[in-house]
């Protein structure tokens, strides 16, 4: 304490007391968040005897406040209050924090515990973490013990064997609980804390908790079991699995409601990869066709999203036998979201069948697919095209291909359009030049012409793209004529996306069509009568500028004929054609 | 060469409020480039016109992708920015600042909304309240409303205002005499021209609104033959279509807030005018769920709660003490309905099925003030 300023030694406690007693919910919880201040301005002693003893004491508040409070604490605190000796001392006002009603904050009060278990020492966690585990399992209300369930995984690893044996007591007797809430906490935790488990507890102590879990008469309980089931997996033996768990699995994927289904369908494929190839080959793919068969979409568009991965760990006749007649079962769903999954995810069966088995079973639903009345379908098989080109080739699909692709880009939908213009460059890499001039060049510049501007936008960077993957010569053809008749229409958005245009392509280009297709009508659009379309010019001029100055000749072109008008626009009677202008000269010349 | 304003329209683009010392700053610096301007502005085609906003951050994006942005794109903002949607803040303090750097390309004009007595019920004042912890950056951000000018007009033949005409005003020169530095009157013709609504009457009738008029075909043409234009643009009402073309084309409603107060389902609309004056309807849907982002915690506010059976709100704010959960109220309330294309309904498997309840009808110009 410095002794110059008695009067502070009193001050900072004083206000932030005041403050929170103050009636307005955020002056108090600004009190909260600057309890560091204050601690940091008391010192380590009078922050641990004083501030947090009265911390301990302000939990009846509104649980925003209560919220931050919980926050706080977790931050490091101990820094403030002498260090990670002291740190155990924080435990007494998160404990209050973690038996309050309000789920966010009991949460955030189990995670600032565990955070602070992070920096103790194993004797202050068994003299202090521990009883305060203990007295929050025992808690009378659910909600103490509910948040206990979190505080058992961060501590296990670190206290002696004689604790551990207590713990896991512990953690049965909350698997076992009577109010679902705290029987839900614990199938969160269960799977954090076995992987801290010996492996001689796992079957023994783990396995019991887990099962009766995962028979709870709550959905919601068993729901998060599944998780729980994988690490068990993980730390089994393929013949352990098959003999301790392979009823659960069942029970589990065959539940009676949709929501354990739909977990289990969602992290189906890192089940299949704990339990081993063996298992997966007798047993669960008779469960995963059943799932790709569920009677809710849900379940079924989770387990679509599964099957590339699940193929990969099965023989190619399997595939043949059990996948594809489901998938072409999903192709023909229903529901749109199933399709939507399906499509996104078929591609990926394409390398692990090869050429022919592709052609013959997957082609078909490709094409199906391609003609779907929802756009997401038929998107999602465009955007993973290269898979089925890499092994089939593109023809056998590209005259399908071309109406969907034609549909798409009239798509009412703007962000229909905008996604499949994304795809054309990689479209456009596959089909090759011929095809794509003739079937695809007109689409791609009346993009340029849509009514919404991102698509506008869109239109000129895949203008850029195709620059680069067709060449600059088929540029000076194919695209710059048509951008540069643009600038002479009468509607200034046109003539605008004309300047945009050249912007976005001009860094593609090189200095010979610049100077011969490209400067000359650019500087005429630098007198347009819309100052819109005037400071584009120098926007664009500034680019042309910093692409080409690197060589002499380049130099000598921008000189003669950049710099003057750019000089000219700099006196413009429009204040932003004057700012733009005068940006672009001094990017050209910096020491000026 | 960024400056710090260019700095901080890029940070308000991204939905982040500035800090408390830059908001004085911008407000002062608006304040010195609204005073400038007249009560009727003056603005030069091409221009993008645009209703309320209502504090849809991410609806306004969604707009701004669609008309393109300032500078590249001119805009005339006919009022409401902020109340009822979560990001009144960010999207005043983004308009703003727009304007302040690029004066001669975004005009911004007074919507009903724009005042101490509305914002204070309508959520922009807890807003500001709850993000900065103080009730200054409300105070300096309606000390600049009462700078905006009241109208504008477009080449001098497209009249834009937020809500309508007056009895009390003949011509657009009689609007250049108000003394508009002030906070919006209870009558008057200032209080008109933010309140009043075109209505299939004939001659001035009542508003249900409590303030302002309602005047009829006969009032807009004679209005627009005495001043020699060819079209009133105004927002104030919600359309469902996005705009609505009343008496012969001579008026015209444009709604720039899509899925209303997040629940309405109607579509918006901007209205581009090019550098001959034709008119293009630019019509487009809210922001898809993922790009918007709504509070987490906080339930939304009680005043989204609108007693459809009462017309008459002006100033006489329906709150109900209520939680979100309990629509079921006395008398009919607008139910929450998302709004999707698909023909499914998507359900969670956590949070369960979320129903799709068709859209209301009739709700065409009741629930806007």
């Amino acid at each position: 304490m410095d002794p110059t300023f008695p009067v502070e030694d009193i001050a900072p406690i004083a206000i932030l007391m005041d403050e929170l007693r103050s009636e307005d919910v955020q002056l108090r919880l600004n009190a909260i968040h600057s309890i560091p201040t204050i601690a940091l301005a008391l010192g380590p002693d009078r922050a641990r005897d004083e501030l947090v003893p009265f911390l301990q004491d302000s939990v009846d508040d509104e649980d925003e406040v209560l919220l931050a409070l919980a926050e706080e604490l977790g931050r490091h605190f101990e820094d403030y209050i002498g260090g990670k000796e002291y740190a155990h001392i924080l435990l007494g006002p998160l404990e209050n924090l973690s038996a309050v009603e309000e789920t966010l904050v009991r949460d955030k009060a189990a995670e600032s515990i565990t955070k602070v278990a992070a920096v103790l020492s194993q004797s202050q966690i068994e003299e202090y973490y521990i009883p305060l585990l203990k007295r929050l399992s025992h808690g009378e209300w659910f909600t103490s013990r509910t948040s206990s369930a979190a505080l058992y995984p961060a501590v296990y690893a670190k206290v002696s064997s004689a604790v551990q044996d207590d713990l896991r007591k512990g953690f049965t007797a909350l698997g076992a609980d009577d109010t679902p809430m705290v029987r839900r906490a614990a199938a969160k935790w269960l799977g954090p804390l076995l992987t801290h488990f010996a492996q001689q507890h796992i079957v023994p102590d783990g396995l019991p908790i887990y099962r009766r879990l995962q028979s709870d008469d709550q959905d919601s309980v068993r729901l998060l079991t599944v998780e729980d089931l994988i690490v068990l997996a993980q730390r089994l033996t393929p013949a352990e699995v098959q003999e301790h768990l392979l009823k659960q699995i069942r029970h589990s994927i065959g539940d009676k409601s949709w929501r354990v289904r739909y977990m289990a369908a969602t992290h189906f494929n890192e089940l299949a990869e704990a339990v081993g190839v063996e298992l997966v080959r007798e047993e669960l793919i008779g469960q995963y066709v059943q799932l790709l068969k569920d009677n809710e979409a849900e379940v079924r568009t989770a387990a679509a999203g599964q099957i590339p991965g699940f193929s990969k760990l099965l023989d190619k006749e399997v595939i043949l036998a059990r996948i594809v007649p489901c998938v072409r079962d999903l192709s023909q769903d229903s529901s749109q979201h199933v399709r939507a999954a399906l499509a996104n995810q078929i591609s990926g069966l394409a390398p692990l069948l090869g050429k022919e088995p592709t052609i013959e079973h997957l082609l078909p639903l490709f094409l199906h697919l391609l003609k779907d009345d929802f756009p997401e379908v038929r998107l999602n098989i465009i955007s993973k095209l290269e898979t089925v080109n890499s092994v089939i080739g593109i023809e056998l699909l590209s005259e399908s291909l071309l109406p969907a692709i034609v549909e798409l880009a009239e798509d009412k939908s703007w962000r229909v359009r905008q996604a499949i213009i994304e795809y054309i460059p990689l479209l456009a890499n596959q089909l090759g030049k011929p095809f794509f001039d003739e079937q695809l060049g007109n689409l791609c510049m009346s993009w340029l012409g849509d009514t919404v501007y991102s698509i506008r936008e869109a239109a000129t960077v895949n203008l850029k793209k195709l620059t680069e993957v067709f060449g600059v010569d088929w540029a000076k053809v194919a695209i710059v004529p048509k951008v540069m008749g643009m600038g002479q229409h009468p509607n200034y958005l046109f003539r605008m996306t004309t300047v945009q245009a050249i912007t976005t392509i001009t860094p593609s280009l090189n200095l010979d069509i610049v100077r011969s297709e490209i400067i000359g009508p650019l500087l005429l659009l630098a007198n347009d009568p819309i100052p819109n379309i005037r400071f584009n010019v120098a926007k664009s001029l500034e680019v042309l500028a910093t692409t080409f100055n690197t060589s002499k000749e380049g130099h000598d072109f921008i000189e003669q004929q950049v710099v003057p008008v750019l000089e000219q626009q700099k006196n413009d009677q429009d204040a932003d054609v004057r700012y733009f202008a005068a940006r672009a000269l001094h990017k050209i010349h910096p020491e000026l | 060469m960024p400056s710090d304003l260019d700095r901080q329209i890029e940070q308000l683009t991204r939905c982040e409020p500035i800090s408390e010392e830059q908001v004085k700053r911008l407000c002062l610096k608006a304040r010195e480039i609204l005073i400038e301007e007249g009560n009727v502005q003056v603005v030069d085609s091409p221009v993008t016109i645009c209703g309320d906003i209502h504090g849809q951050f991410f609806d306004l994006m969604e707009l701004f992708k669609v008309g393109g942005f300032c500078p590249e794109t001119n805009y005339l903002f006919m009022g409401d920015f902020v109340d009822r949607g979560f990001y009144s803040v960010e999207t005043f303090l983004l308009l703003l600042a727009l304007k302040v750097r690029y004066p001669e390309r975004i005009t911004l004009i007074r919507g009903n909304h724009e005042s101490r007595q509305i914002t204070q019920v309508y959520g922009f004042y807890d807003e500001c309240q709850r993000k900065y912890g103080s009730s200054n950056v409300w105070r300096w951000c309606c000390e600049v409303f009462d700078y905006l000018a009241l109208g504008a007009i477009v080449d001098g033949s497209v009249f834009c205002v937020h809500g309508g005409l007056s009895p009390n005003l003949q011509s657009i020169d009689e609007i250049r005499a108000i003394d508009r530095k002030q906070e919006v009157p209870h009558d008057g013709p200032m209080c008109d021209l933010l309140w009043s609504d075109p209505d299939d009457i004939a001659g001035w009738g009542l508003s249900p609104r409590g303030a302002g008029f309602l005047f009829g075909a006969d009032i807009t043409k004679q209005f627009a033959h005495y001043n020699a234009i060819d079209l009133i643009a105004r927002a104030h009402q919600l359309a469902m279509e996005g705009y609505k073309l009343m008496f012969d084309r001579t008026i015209v409603t444009v709604w720039s807030a899509p899925n209303y107060c997040y629940r309405c389902g109607n579509v918006a609309s901007i209205l581009e005018l090019d550098e001959h004056l034709s008119q293009e309807y630019k019509v487009f849907q809210h922001a898809p769920l993922d790009v918007q982002s709504i509070p987490a915690k906080r339930p939304p506010a009680d005043y989204f709660l609108i007693d459809t059976s009462s017309k008459s709100d002006h100033l006489r704010p329906v709150l109900f003490a209520t939680t979100t959960t309990s629509f079921a109220l006395p008398g009919p309330v607008i139910r929450a309905y998302r709004v999707s294309q698909t023909t499914t309904p998507y359900r969670h498997p956590i949070i369960g099925r979320c129903p799709l309840v068709p859209p209301p009808h009739g709700l065409e110009g009741i629930i806007d003030l």
